[in-house]
């Protein structure tokens, strides 16, 4: 008796805003995908003999007549080079590795034979799964397999065409072999082909290649930009330099929502080197010649600041206001089933409280930029996430269209969400623009942690019950807190529409749909993972919001990164109340389930064969999130009040994984980068201004500190899913799990501190 | 002006005496592999060696280096001539995002120039002051240790050559 879910949420609504909104225009018009849609056209494959840039004003990449360009993705010129440009930004995760390799798949070349190249801004680079030019979300190998795979095909189908046409035989008897077209046993270059190819056209479907075929796709040869990340020769934002270039260090609002009161420019302006004072959005920029002297004059400058309300706001404030907030009902997010039955059915019921605090994402990368206006055009050099929005907010501070603005695209040093916003290029575009001068602007770490946009805090009820099976009858979350999207409309609204049209405009806009999210519907982010994975059979999400006015972003794993510790916890207490083993618990509740359910037995089973050392503790907990399944056992021990995580066993299923190294990679660092939250993020409020400033304050996991991590990929066929955030939502309850296990202390609140 | 060696050339900079080496060398001398992270020497982002010794660049006033040698990452090895650590890097997979790793590359030849054959102990007492946001952790760990293995059969195998030799003289 399965009753229809009822979940109310914005998603999708961000999409459907930007799926009708060009930049490369700078008009509102259908995009390609819409277009395709329209057209008739279905799934991310790409039409043959349909120019993939026919509807645009300008083909994504430039090319000559002996070179082979039959998509924006692949070139291939006439002395042999194999060119990718890869859509998707590459922050750590190894996209450009794992889009290399499934074009390279189909194209028939060892992955690393290709010169992967960084696209710039285009609309034949959209995300499928966003609408927009942007990657997150752990969304890019998902939403472009099929896609790049036939672009792959459709081009080695037009070298053997062209190697056909010109041989005299036919293109049944080619075939092709890493990166060669085989003739009759002989071996000819796909580069000889090139020219040829490129006047011709296919009009027919390529198959793609039965995945049993595959000798790329599941191997392990290492990572396209290895090299250059191991000799420093990698090329990131911070980077970049013009001739002409001056720096700017902008000394910055010490509260989010403050403005500038006074500015005493006599403080600094004798100062070495000091060019030009500069009141911004976020503060006041100091141009000088070099970063020395604009970091040192900018740490000088009197600013008289206008405080916001937040500037009345201390962290202790936050946490009462939202424990004051659990009273009310809140809206419903998600429902099923019959409540009240189901705690009816219950012969264990349990309610706790859980709290996530706010958390920053402290890439390794300080927030910078350089940017260039001309009278005419303007470009600029910063890691972004979001490379399309951004040139929309150049355009705009520099006043021009989107088409007259140039990303040029670098590798980002971590990013995490946080590179989704992007204050520090609106501040060097308008010292750019004002000055007339080329300018780099280079955030500090103090700025980075405490001017950034941060992962909400939560704090999450759950009342459950057990039934005389075992089996969870009734399953009632709340969240209250603030939600992301609203903050995010208000970044990218500037950013996505036409850069002409007026500030207020957009302002104004951002504002309704604020209201919209506010008191419409619950931000998806805001409760995703709270009640979901089990055999809830009645079930429901409530959300109170709460917001205090700090700036909140995307941080790896979004919602699910609190969520799924409230969740994970409150099984192991369901299972301890119920004096059930929490293994077997969390089994037998996910038989709708059996994808996630295969990982927690697997993990289960490595679980009863791990050597523990006395005074070590296990725990164990399991989450699904960006379409992966994920079950982990953390090895803990604690010592005199701290807690030492020594290993932690991984299993995800992630579908087919293209380069499984890379995944197991992602998967350590989600670990590393969900411990350093789980035992020690905290962003704390003191009069509205972020107290923790640098690594002393906020530590990060380091080497010493780091567990041992085994990771175990399930073998599966099915089309890949998330791999870069899935790791991270278990660790802190896995290890919540083993301290209660080891003190007999449950520890229901982030960072986990003993008593 | 301030005189140092810089990868085996003799530089000069007009930079004032505080400003920190890290940006002399990045700005002043254009080598960019060498990374900003906390202009407080905390991550070792910013790590080069001065005299041999691995040293958080970022707090260091270029005046203190007077007379000095600096190696950077670039003086470590190129692309095309990678170090041994280079070299294990890129084979295992270290580098996630990468932007820690010219820091941390520093710190792991600084580590092993000491310590030929260092326990797991003293590699995560060696590279506590290097932060990888990315969590590269295991893999530094991992390469360091095949470095190390792999220069101590290297050490073995030249040690028995010359012995082998000695006996045959
Ligand atoms: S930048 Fe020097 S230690 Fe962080
Ligand atoms: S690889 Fe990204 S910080 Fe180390």
């Amino acid at each position: 008796m399965s009753q229809p879910v009822k979940t109310r949420g914005p998603e999708g609504s961000i999409e459907k805003a930007h799926n009708s909104i060009d930049t490369a225009n700078g008009s509102i018009a259908l995009s390609r995908r819409n277009f395709l849609k329209a057209a008739g056209v279905t799934g991310g494959g790409l039409v043959l003999g349909v120019s993939l840039t026919g509807c645009l004003s300008r083909p994504a990449l430039q090319t000559r007549a002996d070179t082979l360009s039959p998509n924006a993705f692949l070139q291939i010129t006439s002395d042999n080079v194999v060119r990718f440009y890869c859509p998707r930004d590459e922050m750590g995760q190894g996209i450009t590795t794992g889009l290399a390799t499934i074009i390279a798949e189909e194209l028939d070349i060892h992955p690393q034979l290709i010169e992967v190249k960084l696209a710039g801004v285009h609309a034949d680079y959209v995300n499928p799964g966003m609408g927009i030019q942007g990657t997150g979300a752990s969304k890019s190998v998902r939403e472009h397999y099929t896609q790049l795979r036939q672009a792959g095909a459709d081009t080695r189908a037009l070298l053997i065409h062209a190697a056909a046409q010109e041989k005299g035989v036919n293109p049944k008897d080619i075939t092709t072999d890493n990166g060669a077209i085989i003739v009759d046993g002989a071996r000819f270059q796909f580069g000889e082909f090139a020219e040829k190819a490129a006047k011709l056209s296919l009009d027919q479907q390529v198959l793609l290649k039965p995945s049993d075929q595959f000798k790329y796709i599941g191997t392990d040869f290492g990572r396209v930009d290895a090299v250059e990340k191991s000799t420093g020769t990698a090329m990131y934002g911070i980077d970049a330099e013009l001739p002409g270039m001056r720096y700017a260090v902008v000394k910055h609002i010490p509260v989010a929502g403050a403005s500038i009161k006074s500015v005493n420019e006599d403080s600094i302006k004798n100062m070495p080197g000091v060019l030009h004072i500069k009141t911004l959005p976020t503060g006041v920029g100091v141009v000088a010649e070099r970063y020395w002297q604009a970091k040192k004059a900018a740490a000088a400058l009197e600013v008289e600041w206008e405080l916001p309300e937040l500037a009345n706001v201390n962290s202790a404030q936050i946490k009462s206001d939202y424990q004051a907030a659990l009273s009310e009902g809140g809206e419903v997010g998600v429902e099923q089933g019959d409540l009240g039955q189901g705690f009816a059915a219950a012969t264990t019921v349990v309610e706790s409280e859980y709290w996530a605090p706010y958390l920053a994402h402290a890439p390794m990368e300080p927030m910078n930029a350089l940017v260039r206006v001309g009278k005419d055009d303007a470009e600029v050099w910063s890691g972004t996430q979001m490379p399309q929005p951004m040139r929309g907010l150049v355009a705009r501070h520099a006043g021009l269209s989107a088409d007259k603005v140039t990303v040029h695209p670098v590798y980002m040093g971590g990013a995490f969400g946080r590179r989704s916003f992007m204050s520090h290029v609106i501040e060097a575009t308008i010292l750019a623009k004002e000055t007339g001068e080329p300018i780099k602007v280079v955030w500090s770490r103090e700025s980075d942690m405490q001017n950034g946009v941060y992962r909400p805090a939560s704090l999450m009820t759950l009342k459950a019950g057990v039934d005389e099976n075992g089996k969870i009858s009734a399953w009632a979350a709340k969240r209250v807190g603030g939600n992301i999207n609203p903050d995010m409309m208000r970044t990218m609204l500037p950013a996505v529409l036409p850069g002409l049209v007026p500030e207020g405009a957009t302002n104004f806009v951002a504002d309704i749909i604020e209201s919209f999210n506010e008191s419409w519907s619950i931000d998806s982010a805001s409760i995703e993972g709270l009640c979901e994975n089990y055999d809830f059979p009645n079930r429901e999400a409530r959300h109170v919001t709460v917001n205090h006015g700090l700036p909140l972003m995307f941080w790896r794993a979004v919602g699910h990164s609190f969520t799924a510790f409230a969740k994970e916890v409150m099984i192991d207490e369901l299972a301890e109340q119920a004096k059930l083993d929490p293994v077997d618990f969390r089994i037998a509740n996910t038989e709708t389930n059996p994808r996630l359910q295969n990982v927690i037995r697997l993990a289960g089973e490595r679980m009863k064969h791990l050597e523990v050392p006395a005074g070590h503790s296990l725990g164990f907990a399991a989450h699904g999130s960006f379409e992966s399944d994920v079950a982990q056992v953390a090895q803990v021990s604690v010592d005199s009040g701290k807690i030492r995580v020594h290993k932690v066993v991984c299993v995800i299923d992630c579908g087919r994984a293209i380069n499984p190294d890379i995944v197991k990679g992602q998967i350590e660092g989600s670990i590393m980068f969900g411990l350093t939250a789980a035992l020690y993020g905290d962003i704390q409020l003191e009069n509205g201004a972020v107290k923790e400033s640098n690594f002393h304050n906020y530590p990060i996991l380091r080497m010493n500190e780091s567990p041992e991590v085994e990771v175990i990929i399930v073998k599966n066929d099915d089309a890949p899913t998330g791999a870069g955030e899935p790791g991270l939502p278990p660790i802190a309850p896995a290890v919540a799990n083993a301290v209660y296990q080891a003190t007999g202390q449950r520890l229901r609140s982030l960072p986990l501190t003993l008593a | 002006m301030i005189e140092f060696t810089l990868n085996g050339q003799v530089v000069q900079t007009d930079d004032t005496p505080d400003t920190p080496l890290l940006w002399v060398v990045r700005d002043t001398f254009k080598l960019k592999g060498s990374k900003f992270g906390c202009g407080a020497a905390l991550c070792g982002a910013c790590t080069m060696h001065i005299e041999g010794a691995a040293v958080k660049t970022c707090v260091l006033p270029v005046s203190a280096v007077a007379g000095k040698s600096i190696t950077t990452i670039e003086g470590i090895g190129t692309p095309d001539t990678m170090s041994a650590m280079q070299a294990a890097w890129a084979e295992q997979g270290v580098p996630q995002c990468g932007y820690c790793q010219s820091g941390q590359i520093m710190a792991a030849t600084a580590l092993l120039s000491n310590n030929p054959n260092p326990s797991d102990g003293d590699i995560e007492q060696a590279m506590s002051g290097n932060i990888c946001r990315c969590g590269c952790y295991p893999r530094i760990m991992q390469a360091i240790k095949s470095v190390a293995v792999q220069s101590q059969k290297d050490a073995a195998e030249v040690a028995s050559i010359s012995k082998a030799t000695e006996v045959f003289l």
